[in-house]
């Protein structure tokens, strides 16, 4: 089955050529050139991936992300053209789970489309702890306690990874290879407002993190 | 203290020569107050009254001394209470200096420190001690001239009394027709007794004398008389002589008389009676209490007066001075405000005198001073937007460029020579195209001034491997190796990965692109402060005069050279502005021939100091290596130039050998 992605760009020479590029490697396209048109789209279409540009007629792609991520776990790539770091991190925060920044090589593109598609490899039942936290892999749920915690699927791959492997250290370059799929990540940036976020969710207190810890000048790793 | 003059027995026609005769000699006044102050501490001047007790003659001793011993007692006790109390008042003064000492130390510290920084402190204090002092000289002088006054009056009203009186007296001695002791005796106790006065009030003290060393008469019944309280001896001895030498002149001196407890000023004017034969010297006494009671009251009048007088002036200074100085200290605060970046802070403007006039300048300057810098700000905003527009404008359309020419350049396999080589090159230019836009875009951030530093701590050592690894296919494509010397372990330093990433990528393929297939050479170092790092190539290097050119925007070593690697000629300039964002150093040395080091210095931590590199910029294996048989040069002072955070500064580099 061809996995649909949503391409949401109002620069319909780009949004073709994307869907040229998609399409050579077997996706399915979808366009959509208006931001206020976004969700409507999103729902009737139920791609499997967003591509969304930051710079939209109408609603503003932040706002389209927000209204996405609210109803969906769909994975979101964020196209970008402004490569200031606030944009970047407001994108990221907003909901989306990557980005590319613009101009992008079609392999770029085509690279991080799959790798936010990779289905979720092993579905052995797996129960992992990380502190006062339990991760069910298989049934895809956090949980403290009896307390449900609602995760995106990248918040929750990046949990799972560290929590694999406890007594690892693990760098920003490792994350980004295992949880986003890059050889050759550019920005280890992703990886600190994914955590930022995955902490806000899961933390007690997120300004003295137990679950997933900083270490000074190497990475991350799980808590105890 | 006691003066004689000689007089007239006419007081109109004496006018002058009394009144050239007395101040001249006597300060009336002031005899009169230190007489009084000697009363009022006796035991600080005991001596005084002791010497004036002396003058005494022998046989009226008897008479005063009753009097004399009880005072003498009093002095004794006032004295050895004095020295009581005295020795008391230093203990304390000692014990209170002691305990107090800090705290009086610390209010003359600020004080002194008010005197420097206040002016209207200074201005105030200043002006209080010269009203002060200016009122001590004029308050001092008013006294003494309404002492004279006061005195001179006194002294007229005196001497006319005494020459009626006097004149009375010879009269009534004159026509008296008694004979026997004790009507003799009435008859001049009796006119003594009128001379003191009528009534109740006594106007006058007399004291009456026989002239000494005169033949005795045989009527002569009378030797002295003087009134209640009274002896020969207040009248001083000056007086009596001058009296006891002249023919039937008066005179006068001040003095001092007992009344009652205490002792008043007074004067004494003294003629001589005729009575039967004998010769009287007549001292008509006037107290002078009333006269020194004005003077004292007046004289407190004043000093209250100028007491309330500086304070009025001190109040007037200091409310004036807050007047002039409160504008200015007012300007000052502004300023300090719009120097710490508050642009809309104003002076108040009242009124239009000077001050109002400054007030407006200062505004003036102040609202130009702001509108520049909001202009300047807003042309800034601008810039960073254009740059933003700009950029998201070129990309969009690059990116589907980009995209297109790939798409072409993927399948070139299918197309013949012509449009192959076509589609080749439209991908590597619109790839060079991409990365010229993309430096331009980061220089003019910098430019703008929205370039900041996203800083972590990170091991740069990772980054340095991960830079290498990158760059190694170029490398080889170069057929030059890339060798690192780094120590074992982790150097953490607060970093925008990000960009040191991309200043070591430009230093390193820079060194790899002019290495000429030589081994590009990178050392890690690290010291406490600061971490080093070292690229170094053995290619054909370059003049120092390039060396310090190299950050420059677009600039080439060689403008004949051909343009192989297609760099954009903003790299340097860009990682230069990347190191000045961390606070680091990038330079450059150079030499034809032996190759091109360049060195990246950044401080572990921002916020603080490098200090020194720990990585040498001149390559030890340029000092050390030479040609065999080549020429020693002398050593030279050529300089290089070092970029240090952007800034360019000359530094001498001692050269020892160099390659040919």
């Amino acid at each position: 089955m061809k996995a649909r992605i949503l391409v949401v760009d109002d620069d319909e020479a780009l949004a073709e050529m994307i869907g040229i590029v998609l399409r050579n490697d077997g996706f399915e396209p979808v366009f959509c050139a208006d931001g206020a048109q976004a969700l409507d789209i999103f729902r009737s279409s139920r791609p499997d991936l967003v591509l969304l540009d930051l710079m939209l007629p109408g609603v503003d792609g932040i706002e389209v992300c927000r209204q996405v991520r609210a109803e969906s776990d769909v994975p979101i790539v964020m196209l970008t053209a402004k490569a200031d770091t606030s944009d970047v991190v407001r994108g990221l925060e907003s909901g989306a789970d990557d980005y590319v920044p613009k101009p992008f090589k079609p392999a770029e593109l085509v690279a991080r489309v799959r790798a936010r598609l990779r289905p979720g490899d092993q579905k052995a039942p797996e129960t992992l702890r990380i502190a006062d936290i339990t991760i069910d892999v298989a049934g895809h749920t956090v949980s403290r306690g009896s307390e449900r915690i609602s995760l995106t699927p990248l918040e929750f791959d990046l949990l799972v990874a560290l929590a694999r492997k406890p007594w690892q250290v693990f760098t920003r370059e490792l994350l980004l290879e295992q949880v986003w799929g890059y050889r050759h990540a550019a920005d280890t940036r992703l990886v600190n407002v994914h955590v930022q976020r995955l902490r806000s969710k899961i933390e007690q207190d997120p300004e003295a993190p137990e679950v997933v810890l900083t270490v000074r000048g190497v990475g991350y790793k799980a808590g105890a | 203290m006691v003066s004689a003059t000689k007089q007239g027995p006419d007081p109109a026609s004496s006018e002058g020569e009394r009144r050239t005769g007395v101040p001249a000699q006597a300060t009336p006044g002031e005899a009169a107050a230190s007489e009084q102050h000697a009363v009022a501490q006796p035991d600080q001047e005991p001596q005084h009254h002791q010497t004036a007790q002396h003058h005494q003659a022998p046989e009226h001793t008897d008479a005063i001394s009753p009097g004399f011993r009880k005072f003498a007692f009093r002095v004794r006790i006032w004295q050895r209470r004095a020295v009581i109390v005295s020795l008391r008042v230093a203990r304390l003064v000692k014990t209170g200096i002691l305990r107090f000492l800090p705290a009086l130390r610390y209010v003359g510290r600020a004080l002194q420190k008010r005197w420097r920084r206040s002016l209207q402190f200074r201005t105030v204090l200043t002006t209080l001690l010269l009203a002060v002092t200016s009122f001590a000289v004029v308050g001092a002088y008013l006294s003494n001239q309404i002492a004279n006054n006061l005195f001179q009056e006194r002294l007229t009203q005196a001497e006319s009394e005494t020459r009626y009186n006097v004149k009375q007296v010879q009269e009534t001695f004159d026509g008296a027709q008694v004979t026997d002791q004790s009507s003799v005796i009435t008859l001049v106790y009796d006119t003594l007794n009128a001379v003191e006065g009528r009534g109740s009030v006594i106007q006058r003290r007399y004291v009456f004398e026989a002239m000494p060393e005169q033949t005795k008469p045989r009527n002569r019944w009378v030797e002295s008389r003087a009134s209640d309280q009274l002896t020969v001896s207040v009248i001083p001895p000056e007086l009596r002589k001058a009296v006891q030498e002249s023919g039937k002149d008066q005179y006068w001196a001040s003095t001092v008389i007992p009344v009652g407890t205490e002792d008043r000023p007074g004067i004494a004017v003294g003629n001589k009676v005729t009575f039967n034969g004998t010769v009287y010297e007549l001292y008509l006494i006037y107290d002078l209490n009333t006269a020194q009671q004005t003077l004292d009251e007046i004289q407190s009048v004043l000093w209250a007066g100028g007491a309330v007088l500086v304070l009025l002036i001190g109040a007037v200074a200091w409310y004036v001075t807050r007047n002039v100085v409160s504008p200015v200290s007012h300007a000052a605060m502004v300023s300090e405000k719009l120097a710490a970046g508050q642009l809309q802070e104003r002076m108040v403007v009242r009124g239009e005198d000077e001050v109002a006039r400054l007030g407006a300048s200062f505004n003036h300057m102040a609202a130009s001073l702001q509108e520049q810098i909001t202009q300047l700000a807003t042309l800034s905003q601008m810039q960073q937007r254009f740059v933003s527009d700009v950029s998201h404008e070129l990309r969009t359309p690059l990116t589907t460029v980009r995209m297109a020419a790939e798409v072409l350049y993927d399948a070139r396999d299918d197309f013949d020579p012509i449009n192959k080589r076509s589609a080749e090159l439209l991908y590597n230019q619109v790839e060079r195209f991409q990365s010229l836009l993309s430096d331009l875009l980061e220089i003019s951030r910098f430019d703008a001034g929205v370039a900041v530093l996203d800083a972590e701590p990170e091991d740069i050592l990772q980054v340095i491997a991960h830079v290498i690894e990158g760059a190694s296919p170029v490398a080889a494509e170069y057929g030059s190796e890339i060798v690192l010397s780094a120590p074992a372990g982790a150097i953490v330093v607060d970093m925008d990965a990000r960009r040191i990433d991309r200043i070591l990528r430009n230093l390193i393929l820079n060194a790899v692109e002019h290495g000429e297939g030589r081994p590009v050479t990178v050392t890690v170092a690290a010291s406490e402060s600061a971490v080093g790092i070292a690229v170094r190539d053995h290619g054909i290097g370059m003049e120092p005069a390039e060396a310090a050119r190299v950050f420059d925007r677009f600039w080439r070593a060689d403008p004949a050279r051909a343009r192989t690697t297609g760099g954009s000629g903003l790299g340097l300039s860009i990682a230069a502005e990347d190191t000045k964002l961390h606070n680091g150093w990038l330079q450059a040395w150079g030499r034809k021939g032996s190759g091109a080091n360049f060195r990246l210095t950044l401080p572990l931590r921002q916020g603080e100091e490098i200090g020194n590199s720990p990585v040498q910029l001149e390559p030890e294996d340029n000092i050390t290596t030479g040609e065999p048989g080549s020429v020693p040069r002398e050593p030279d002072t050529r300089n290089i130039l070092v970029l240090e955070t952007g800034a360019a500064r000359l530094a001498p580099v001692p050269t020892t050998k160099e390659n040919p």
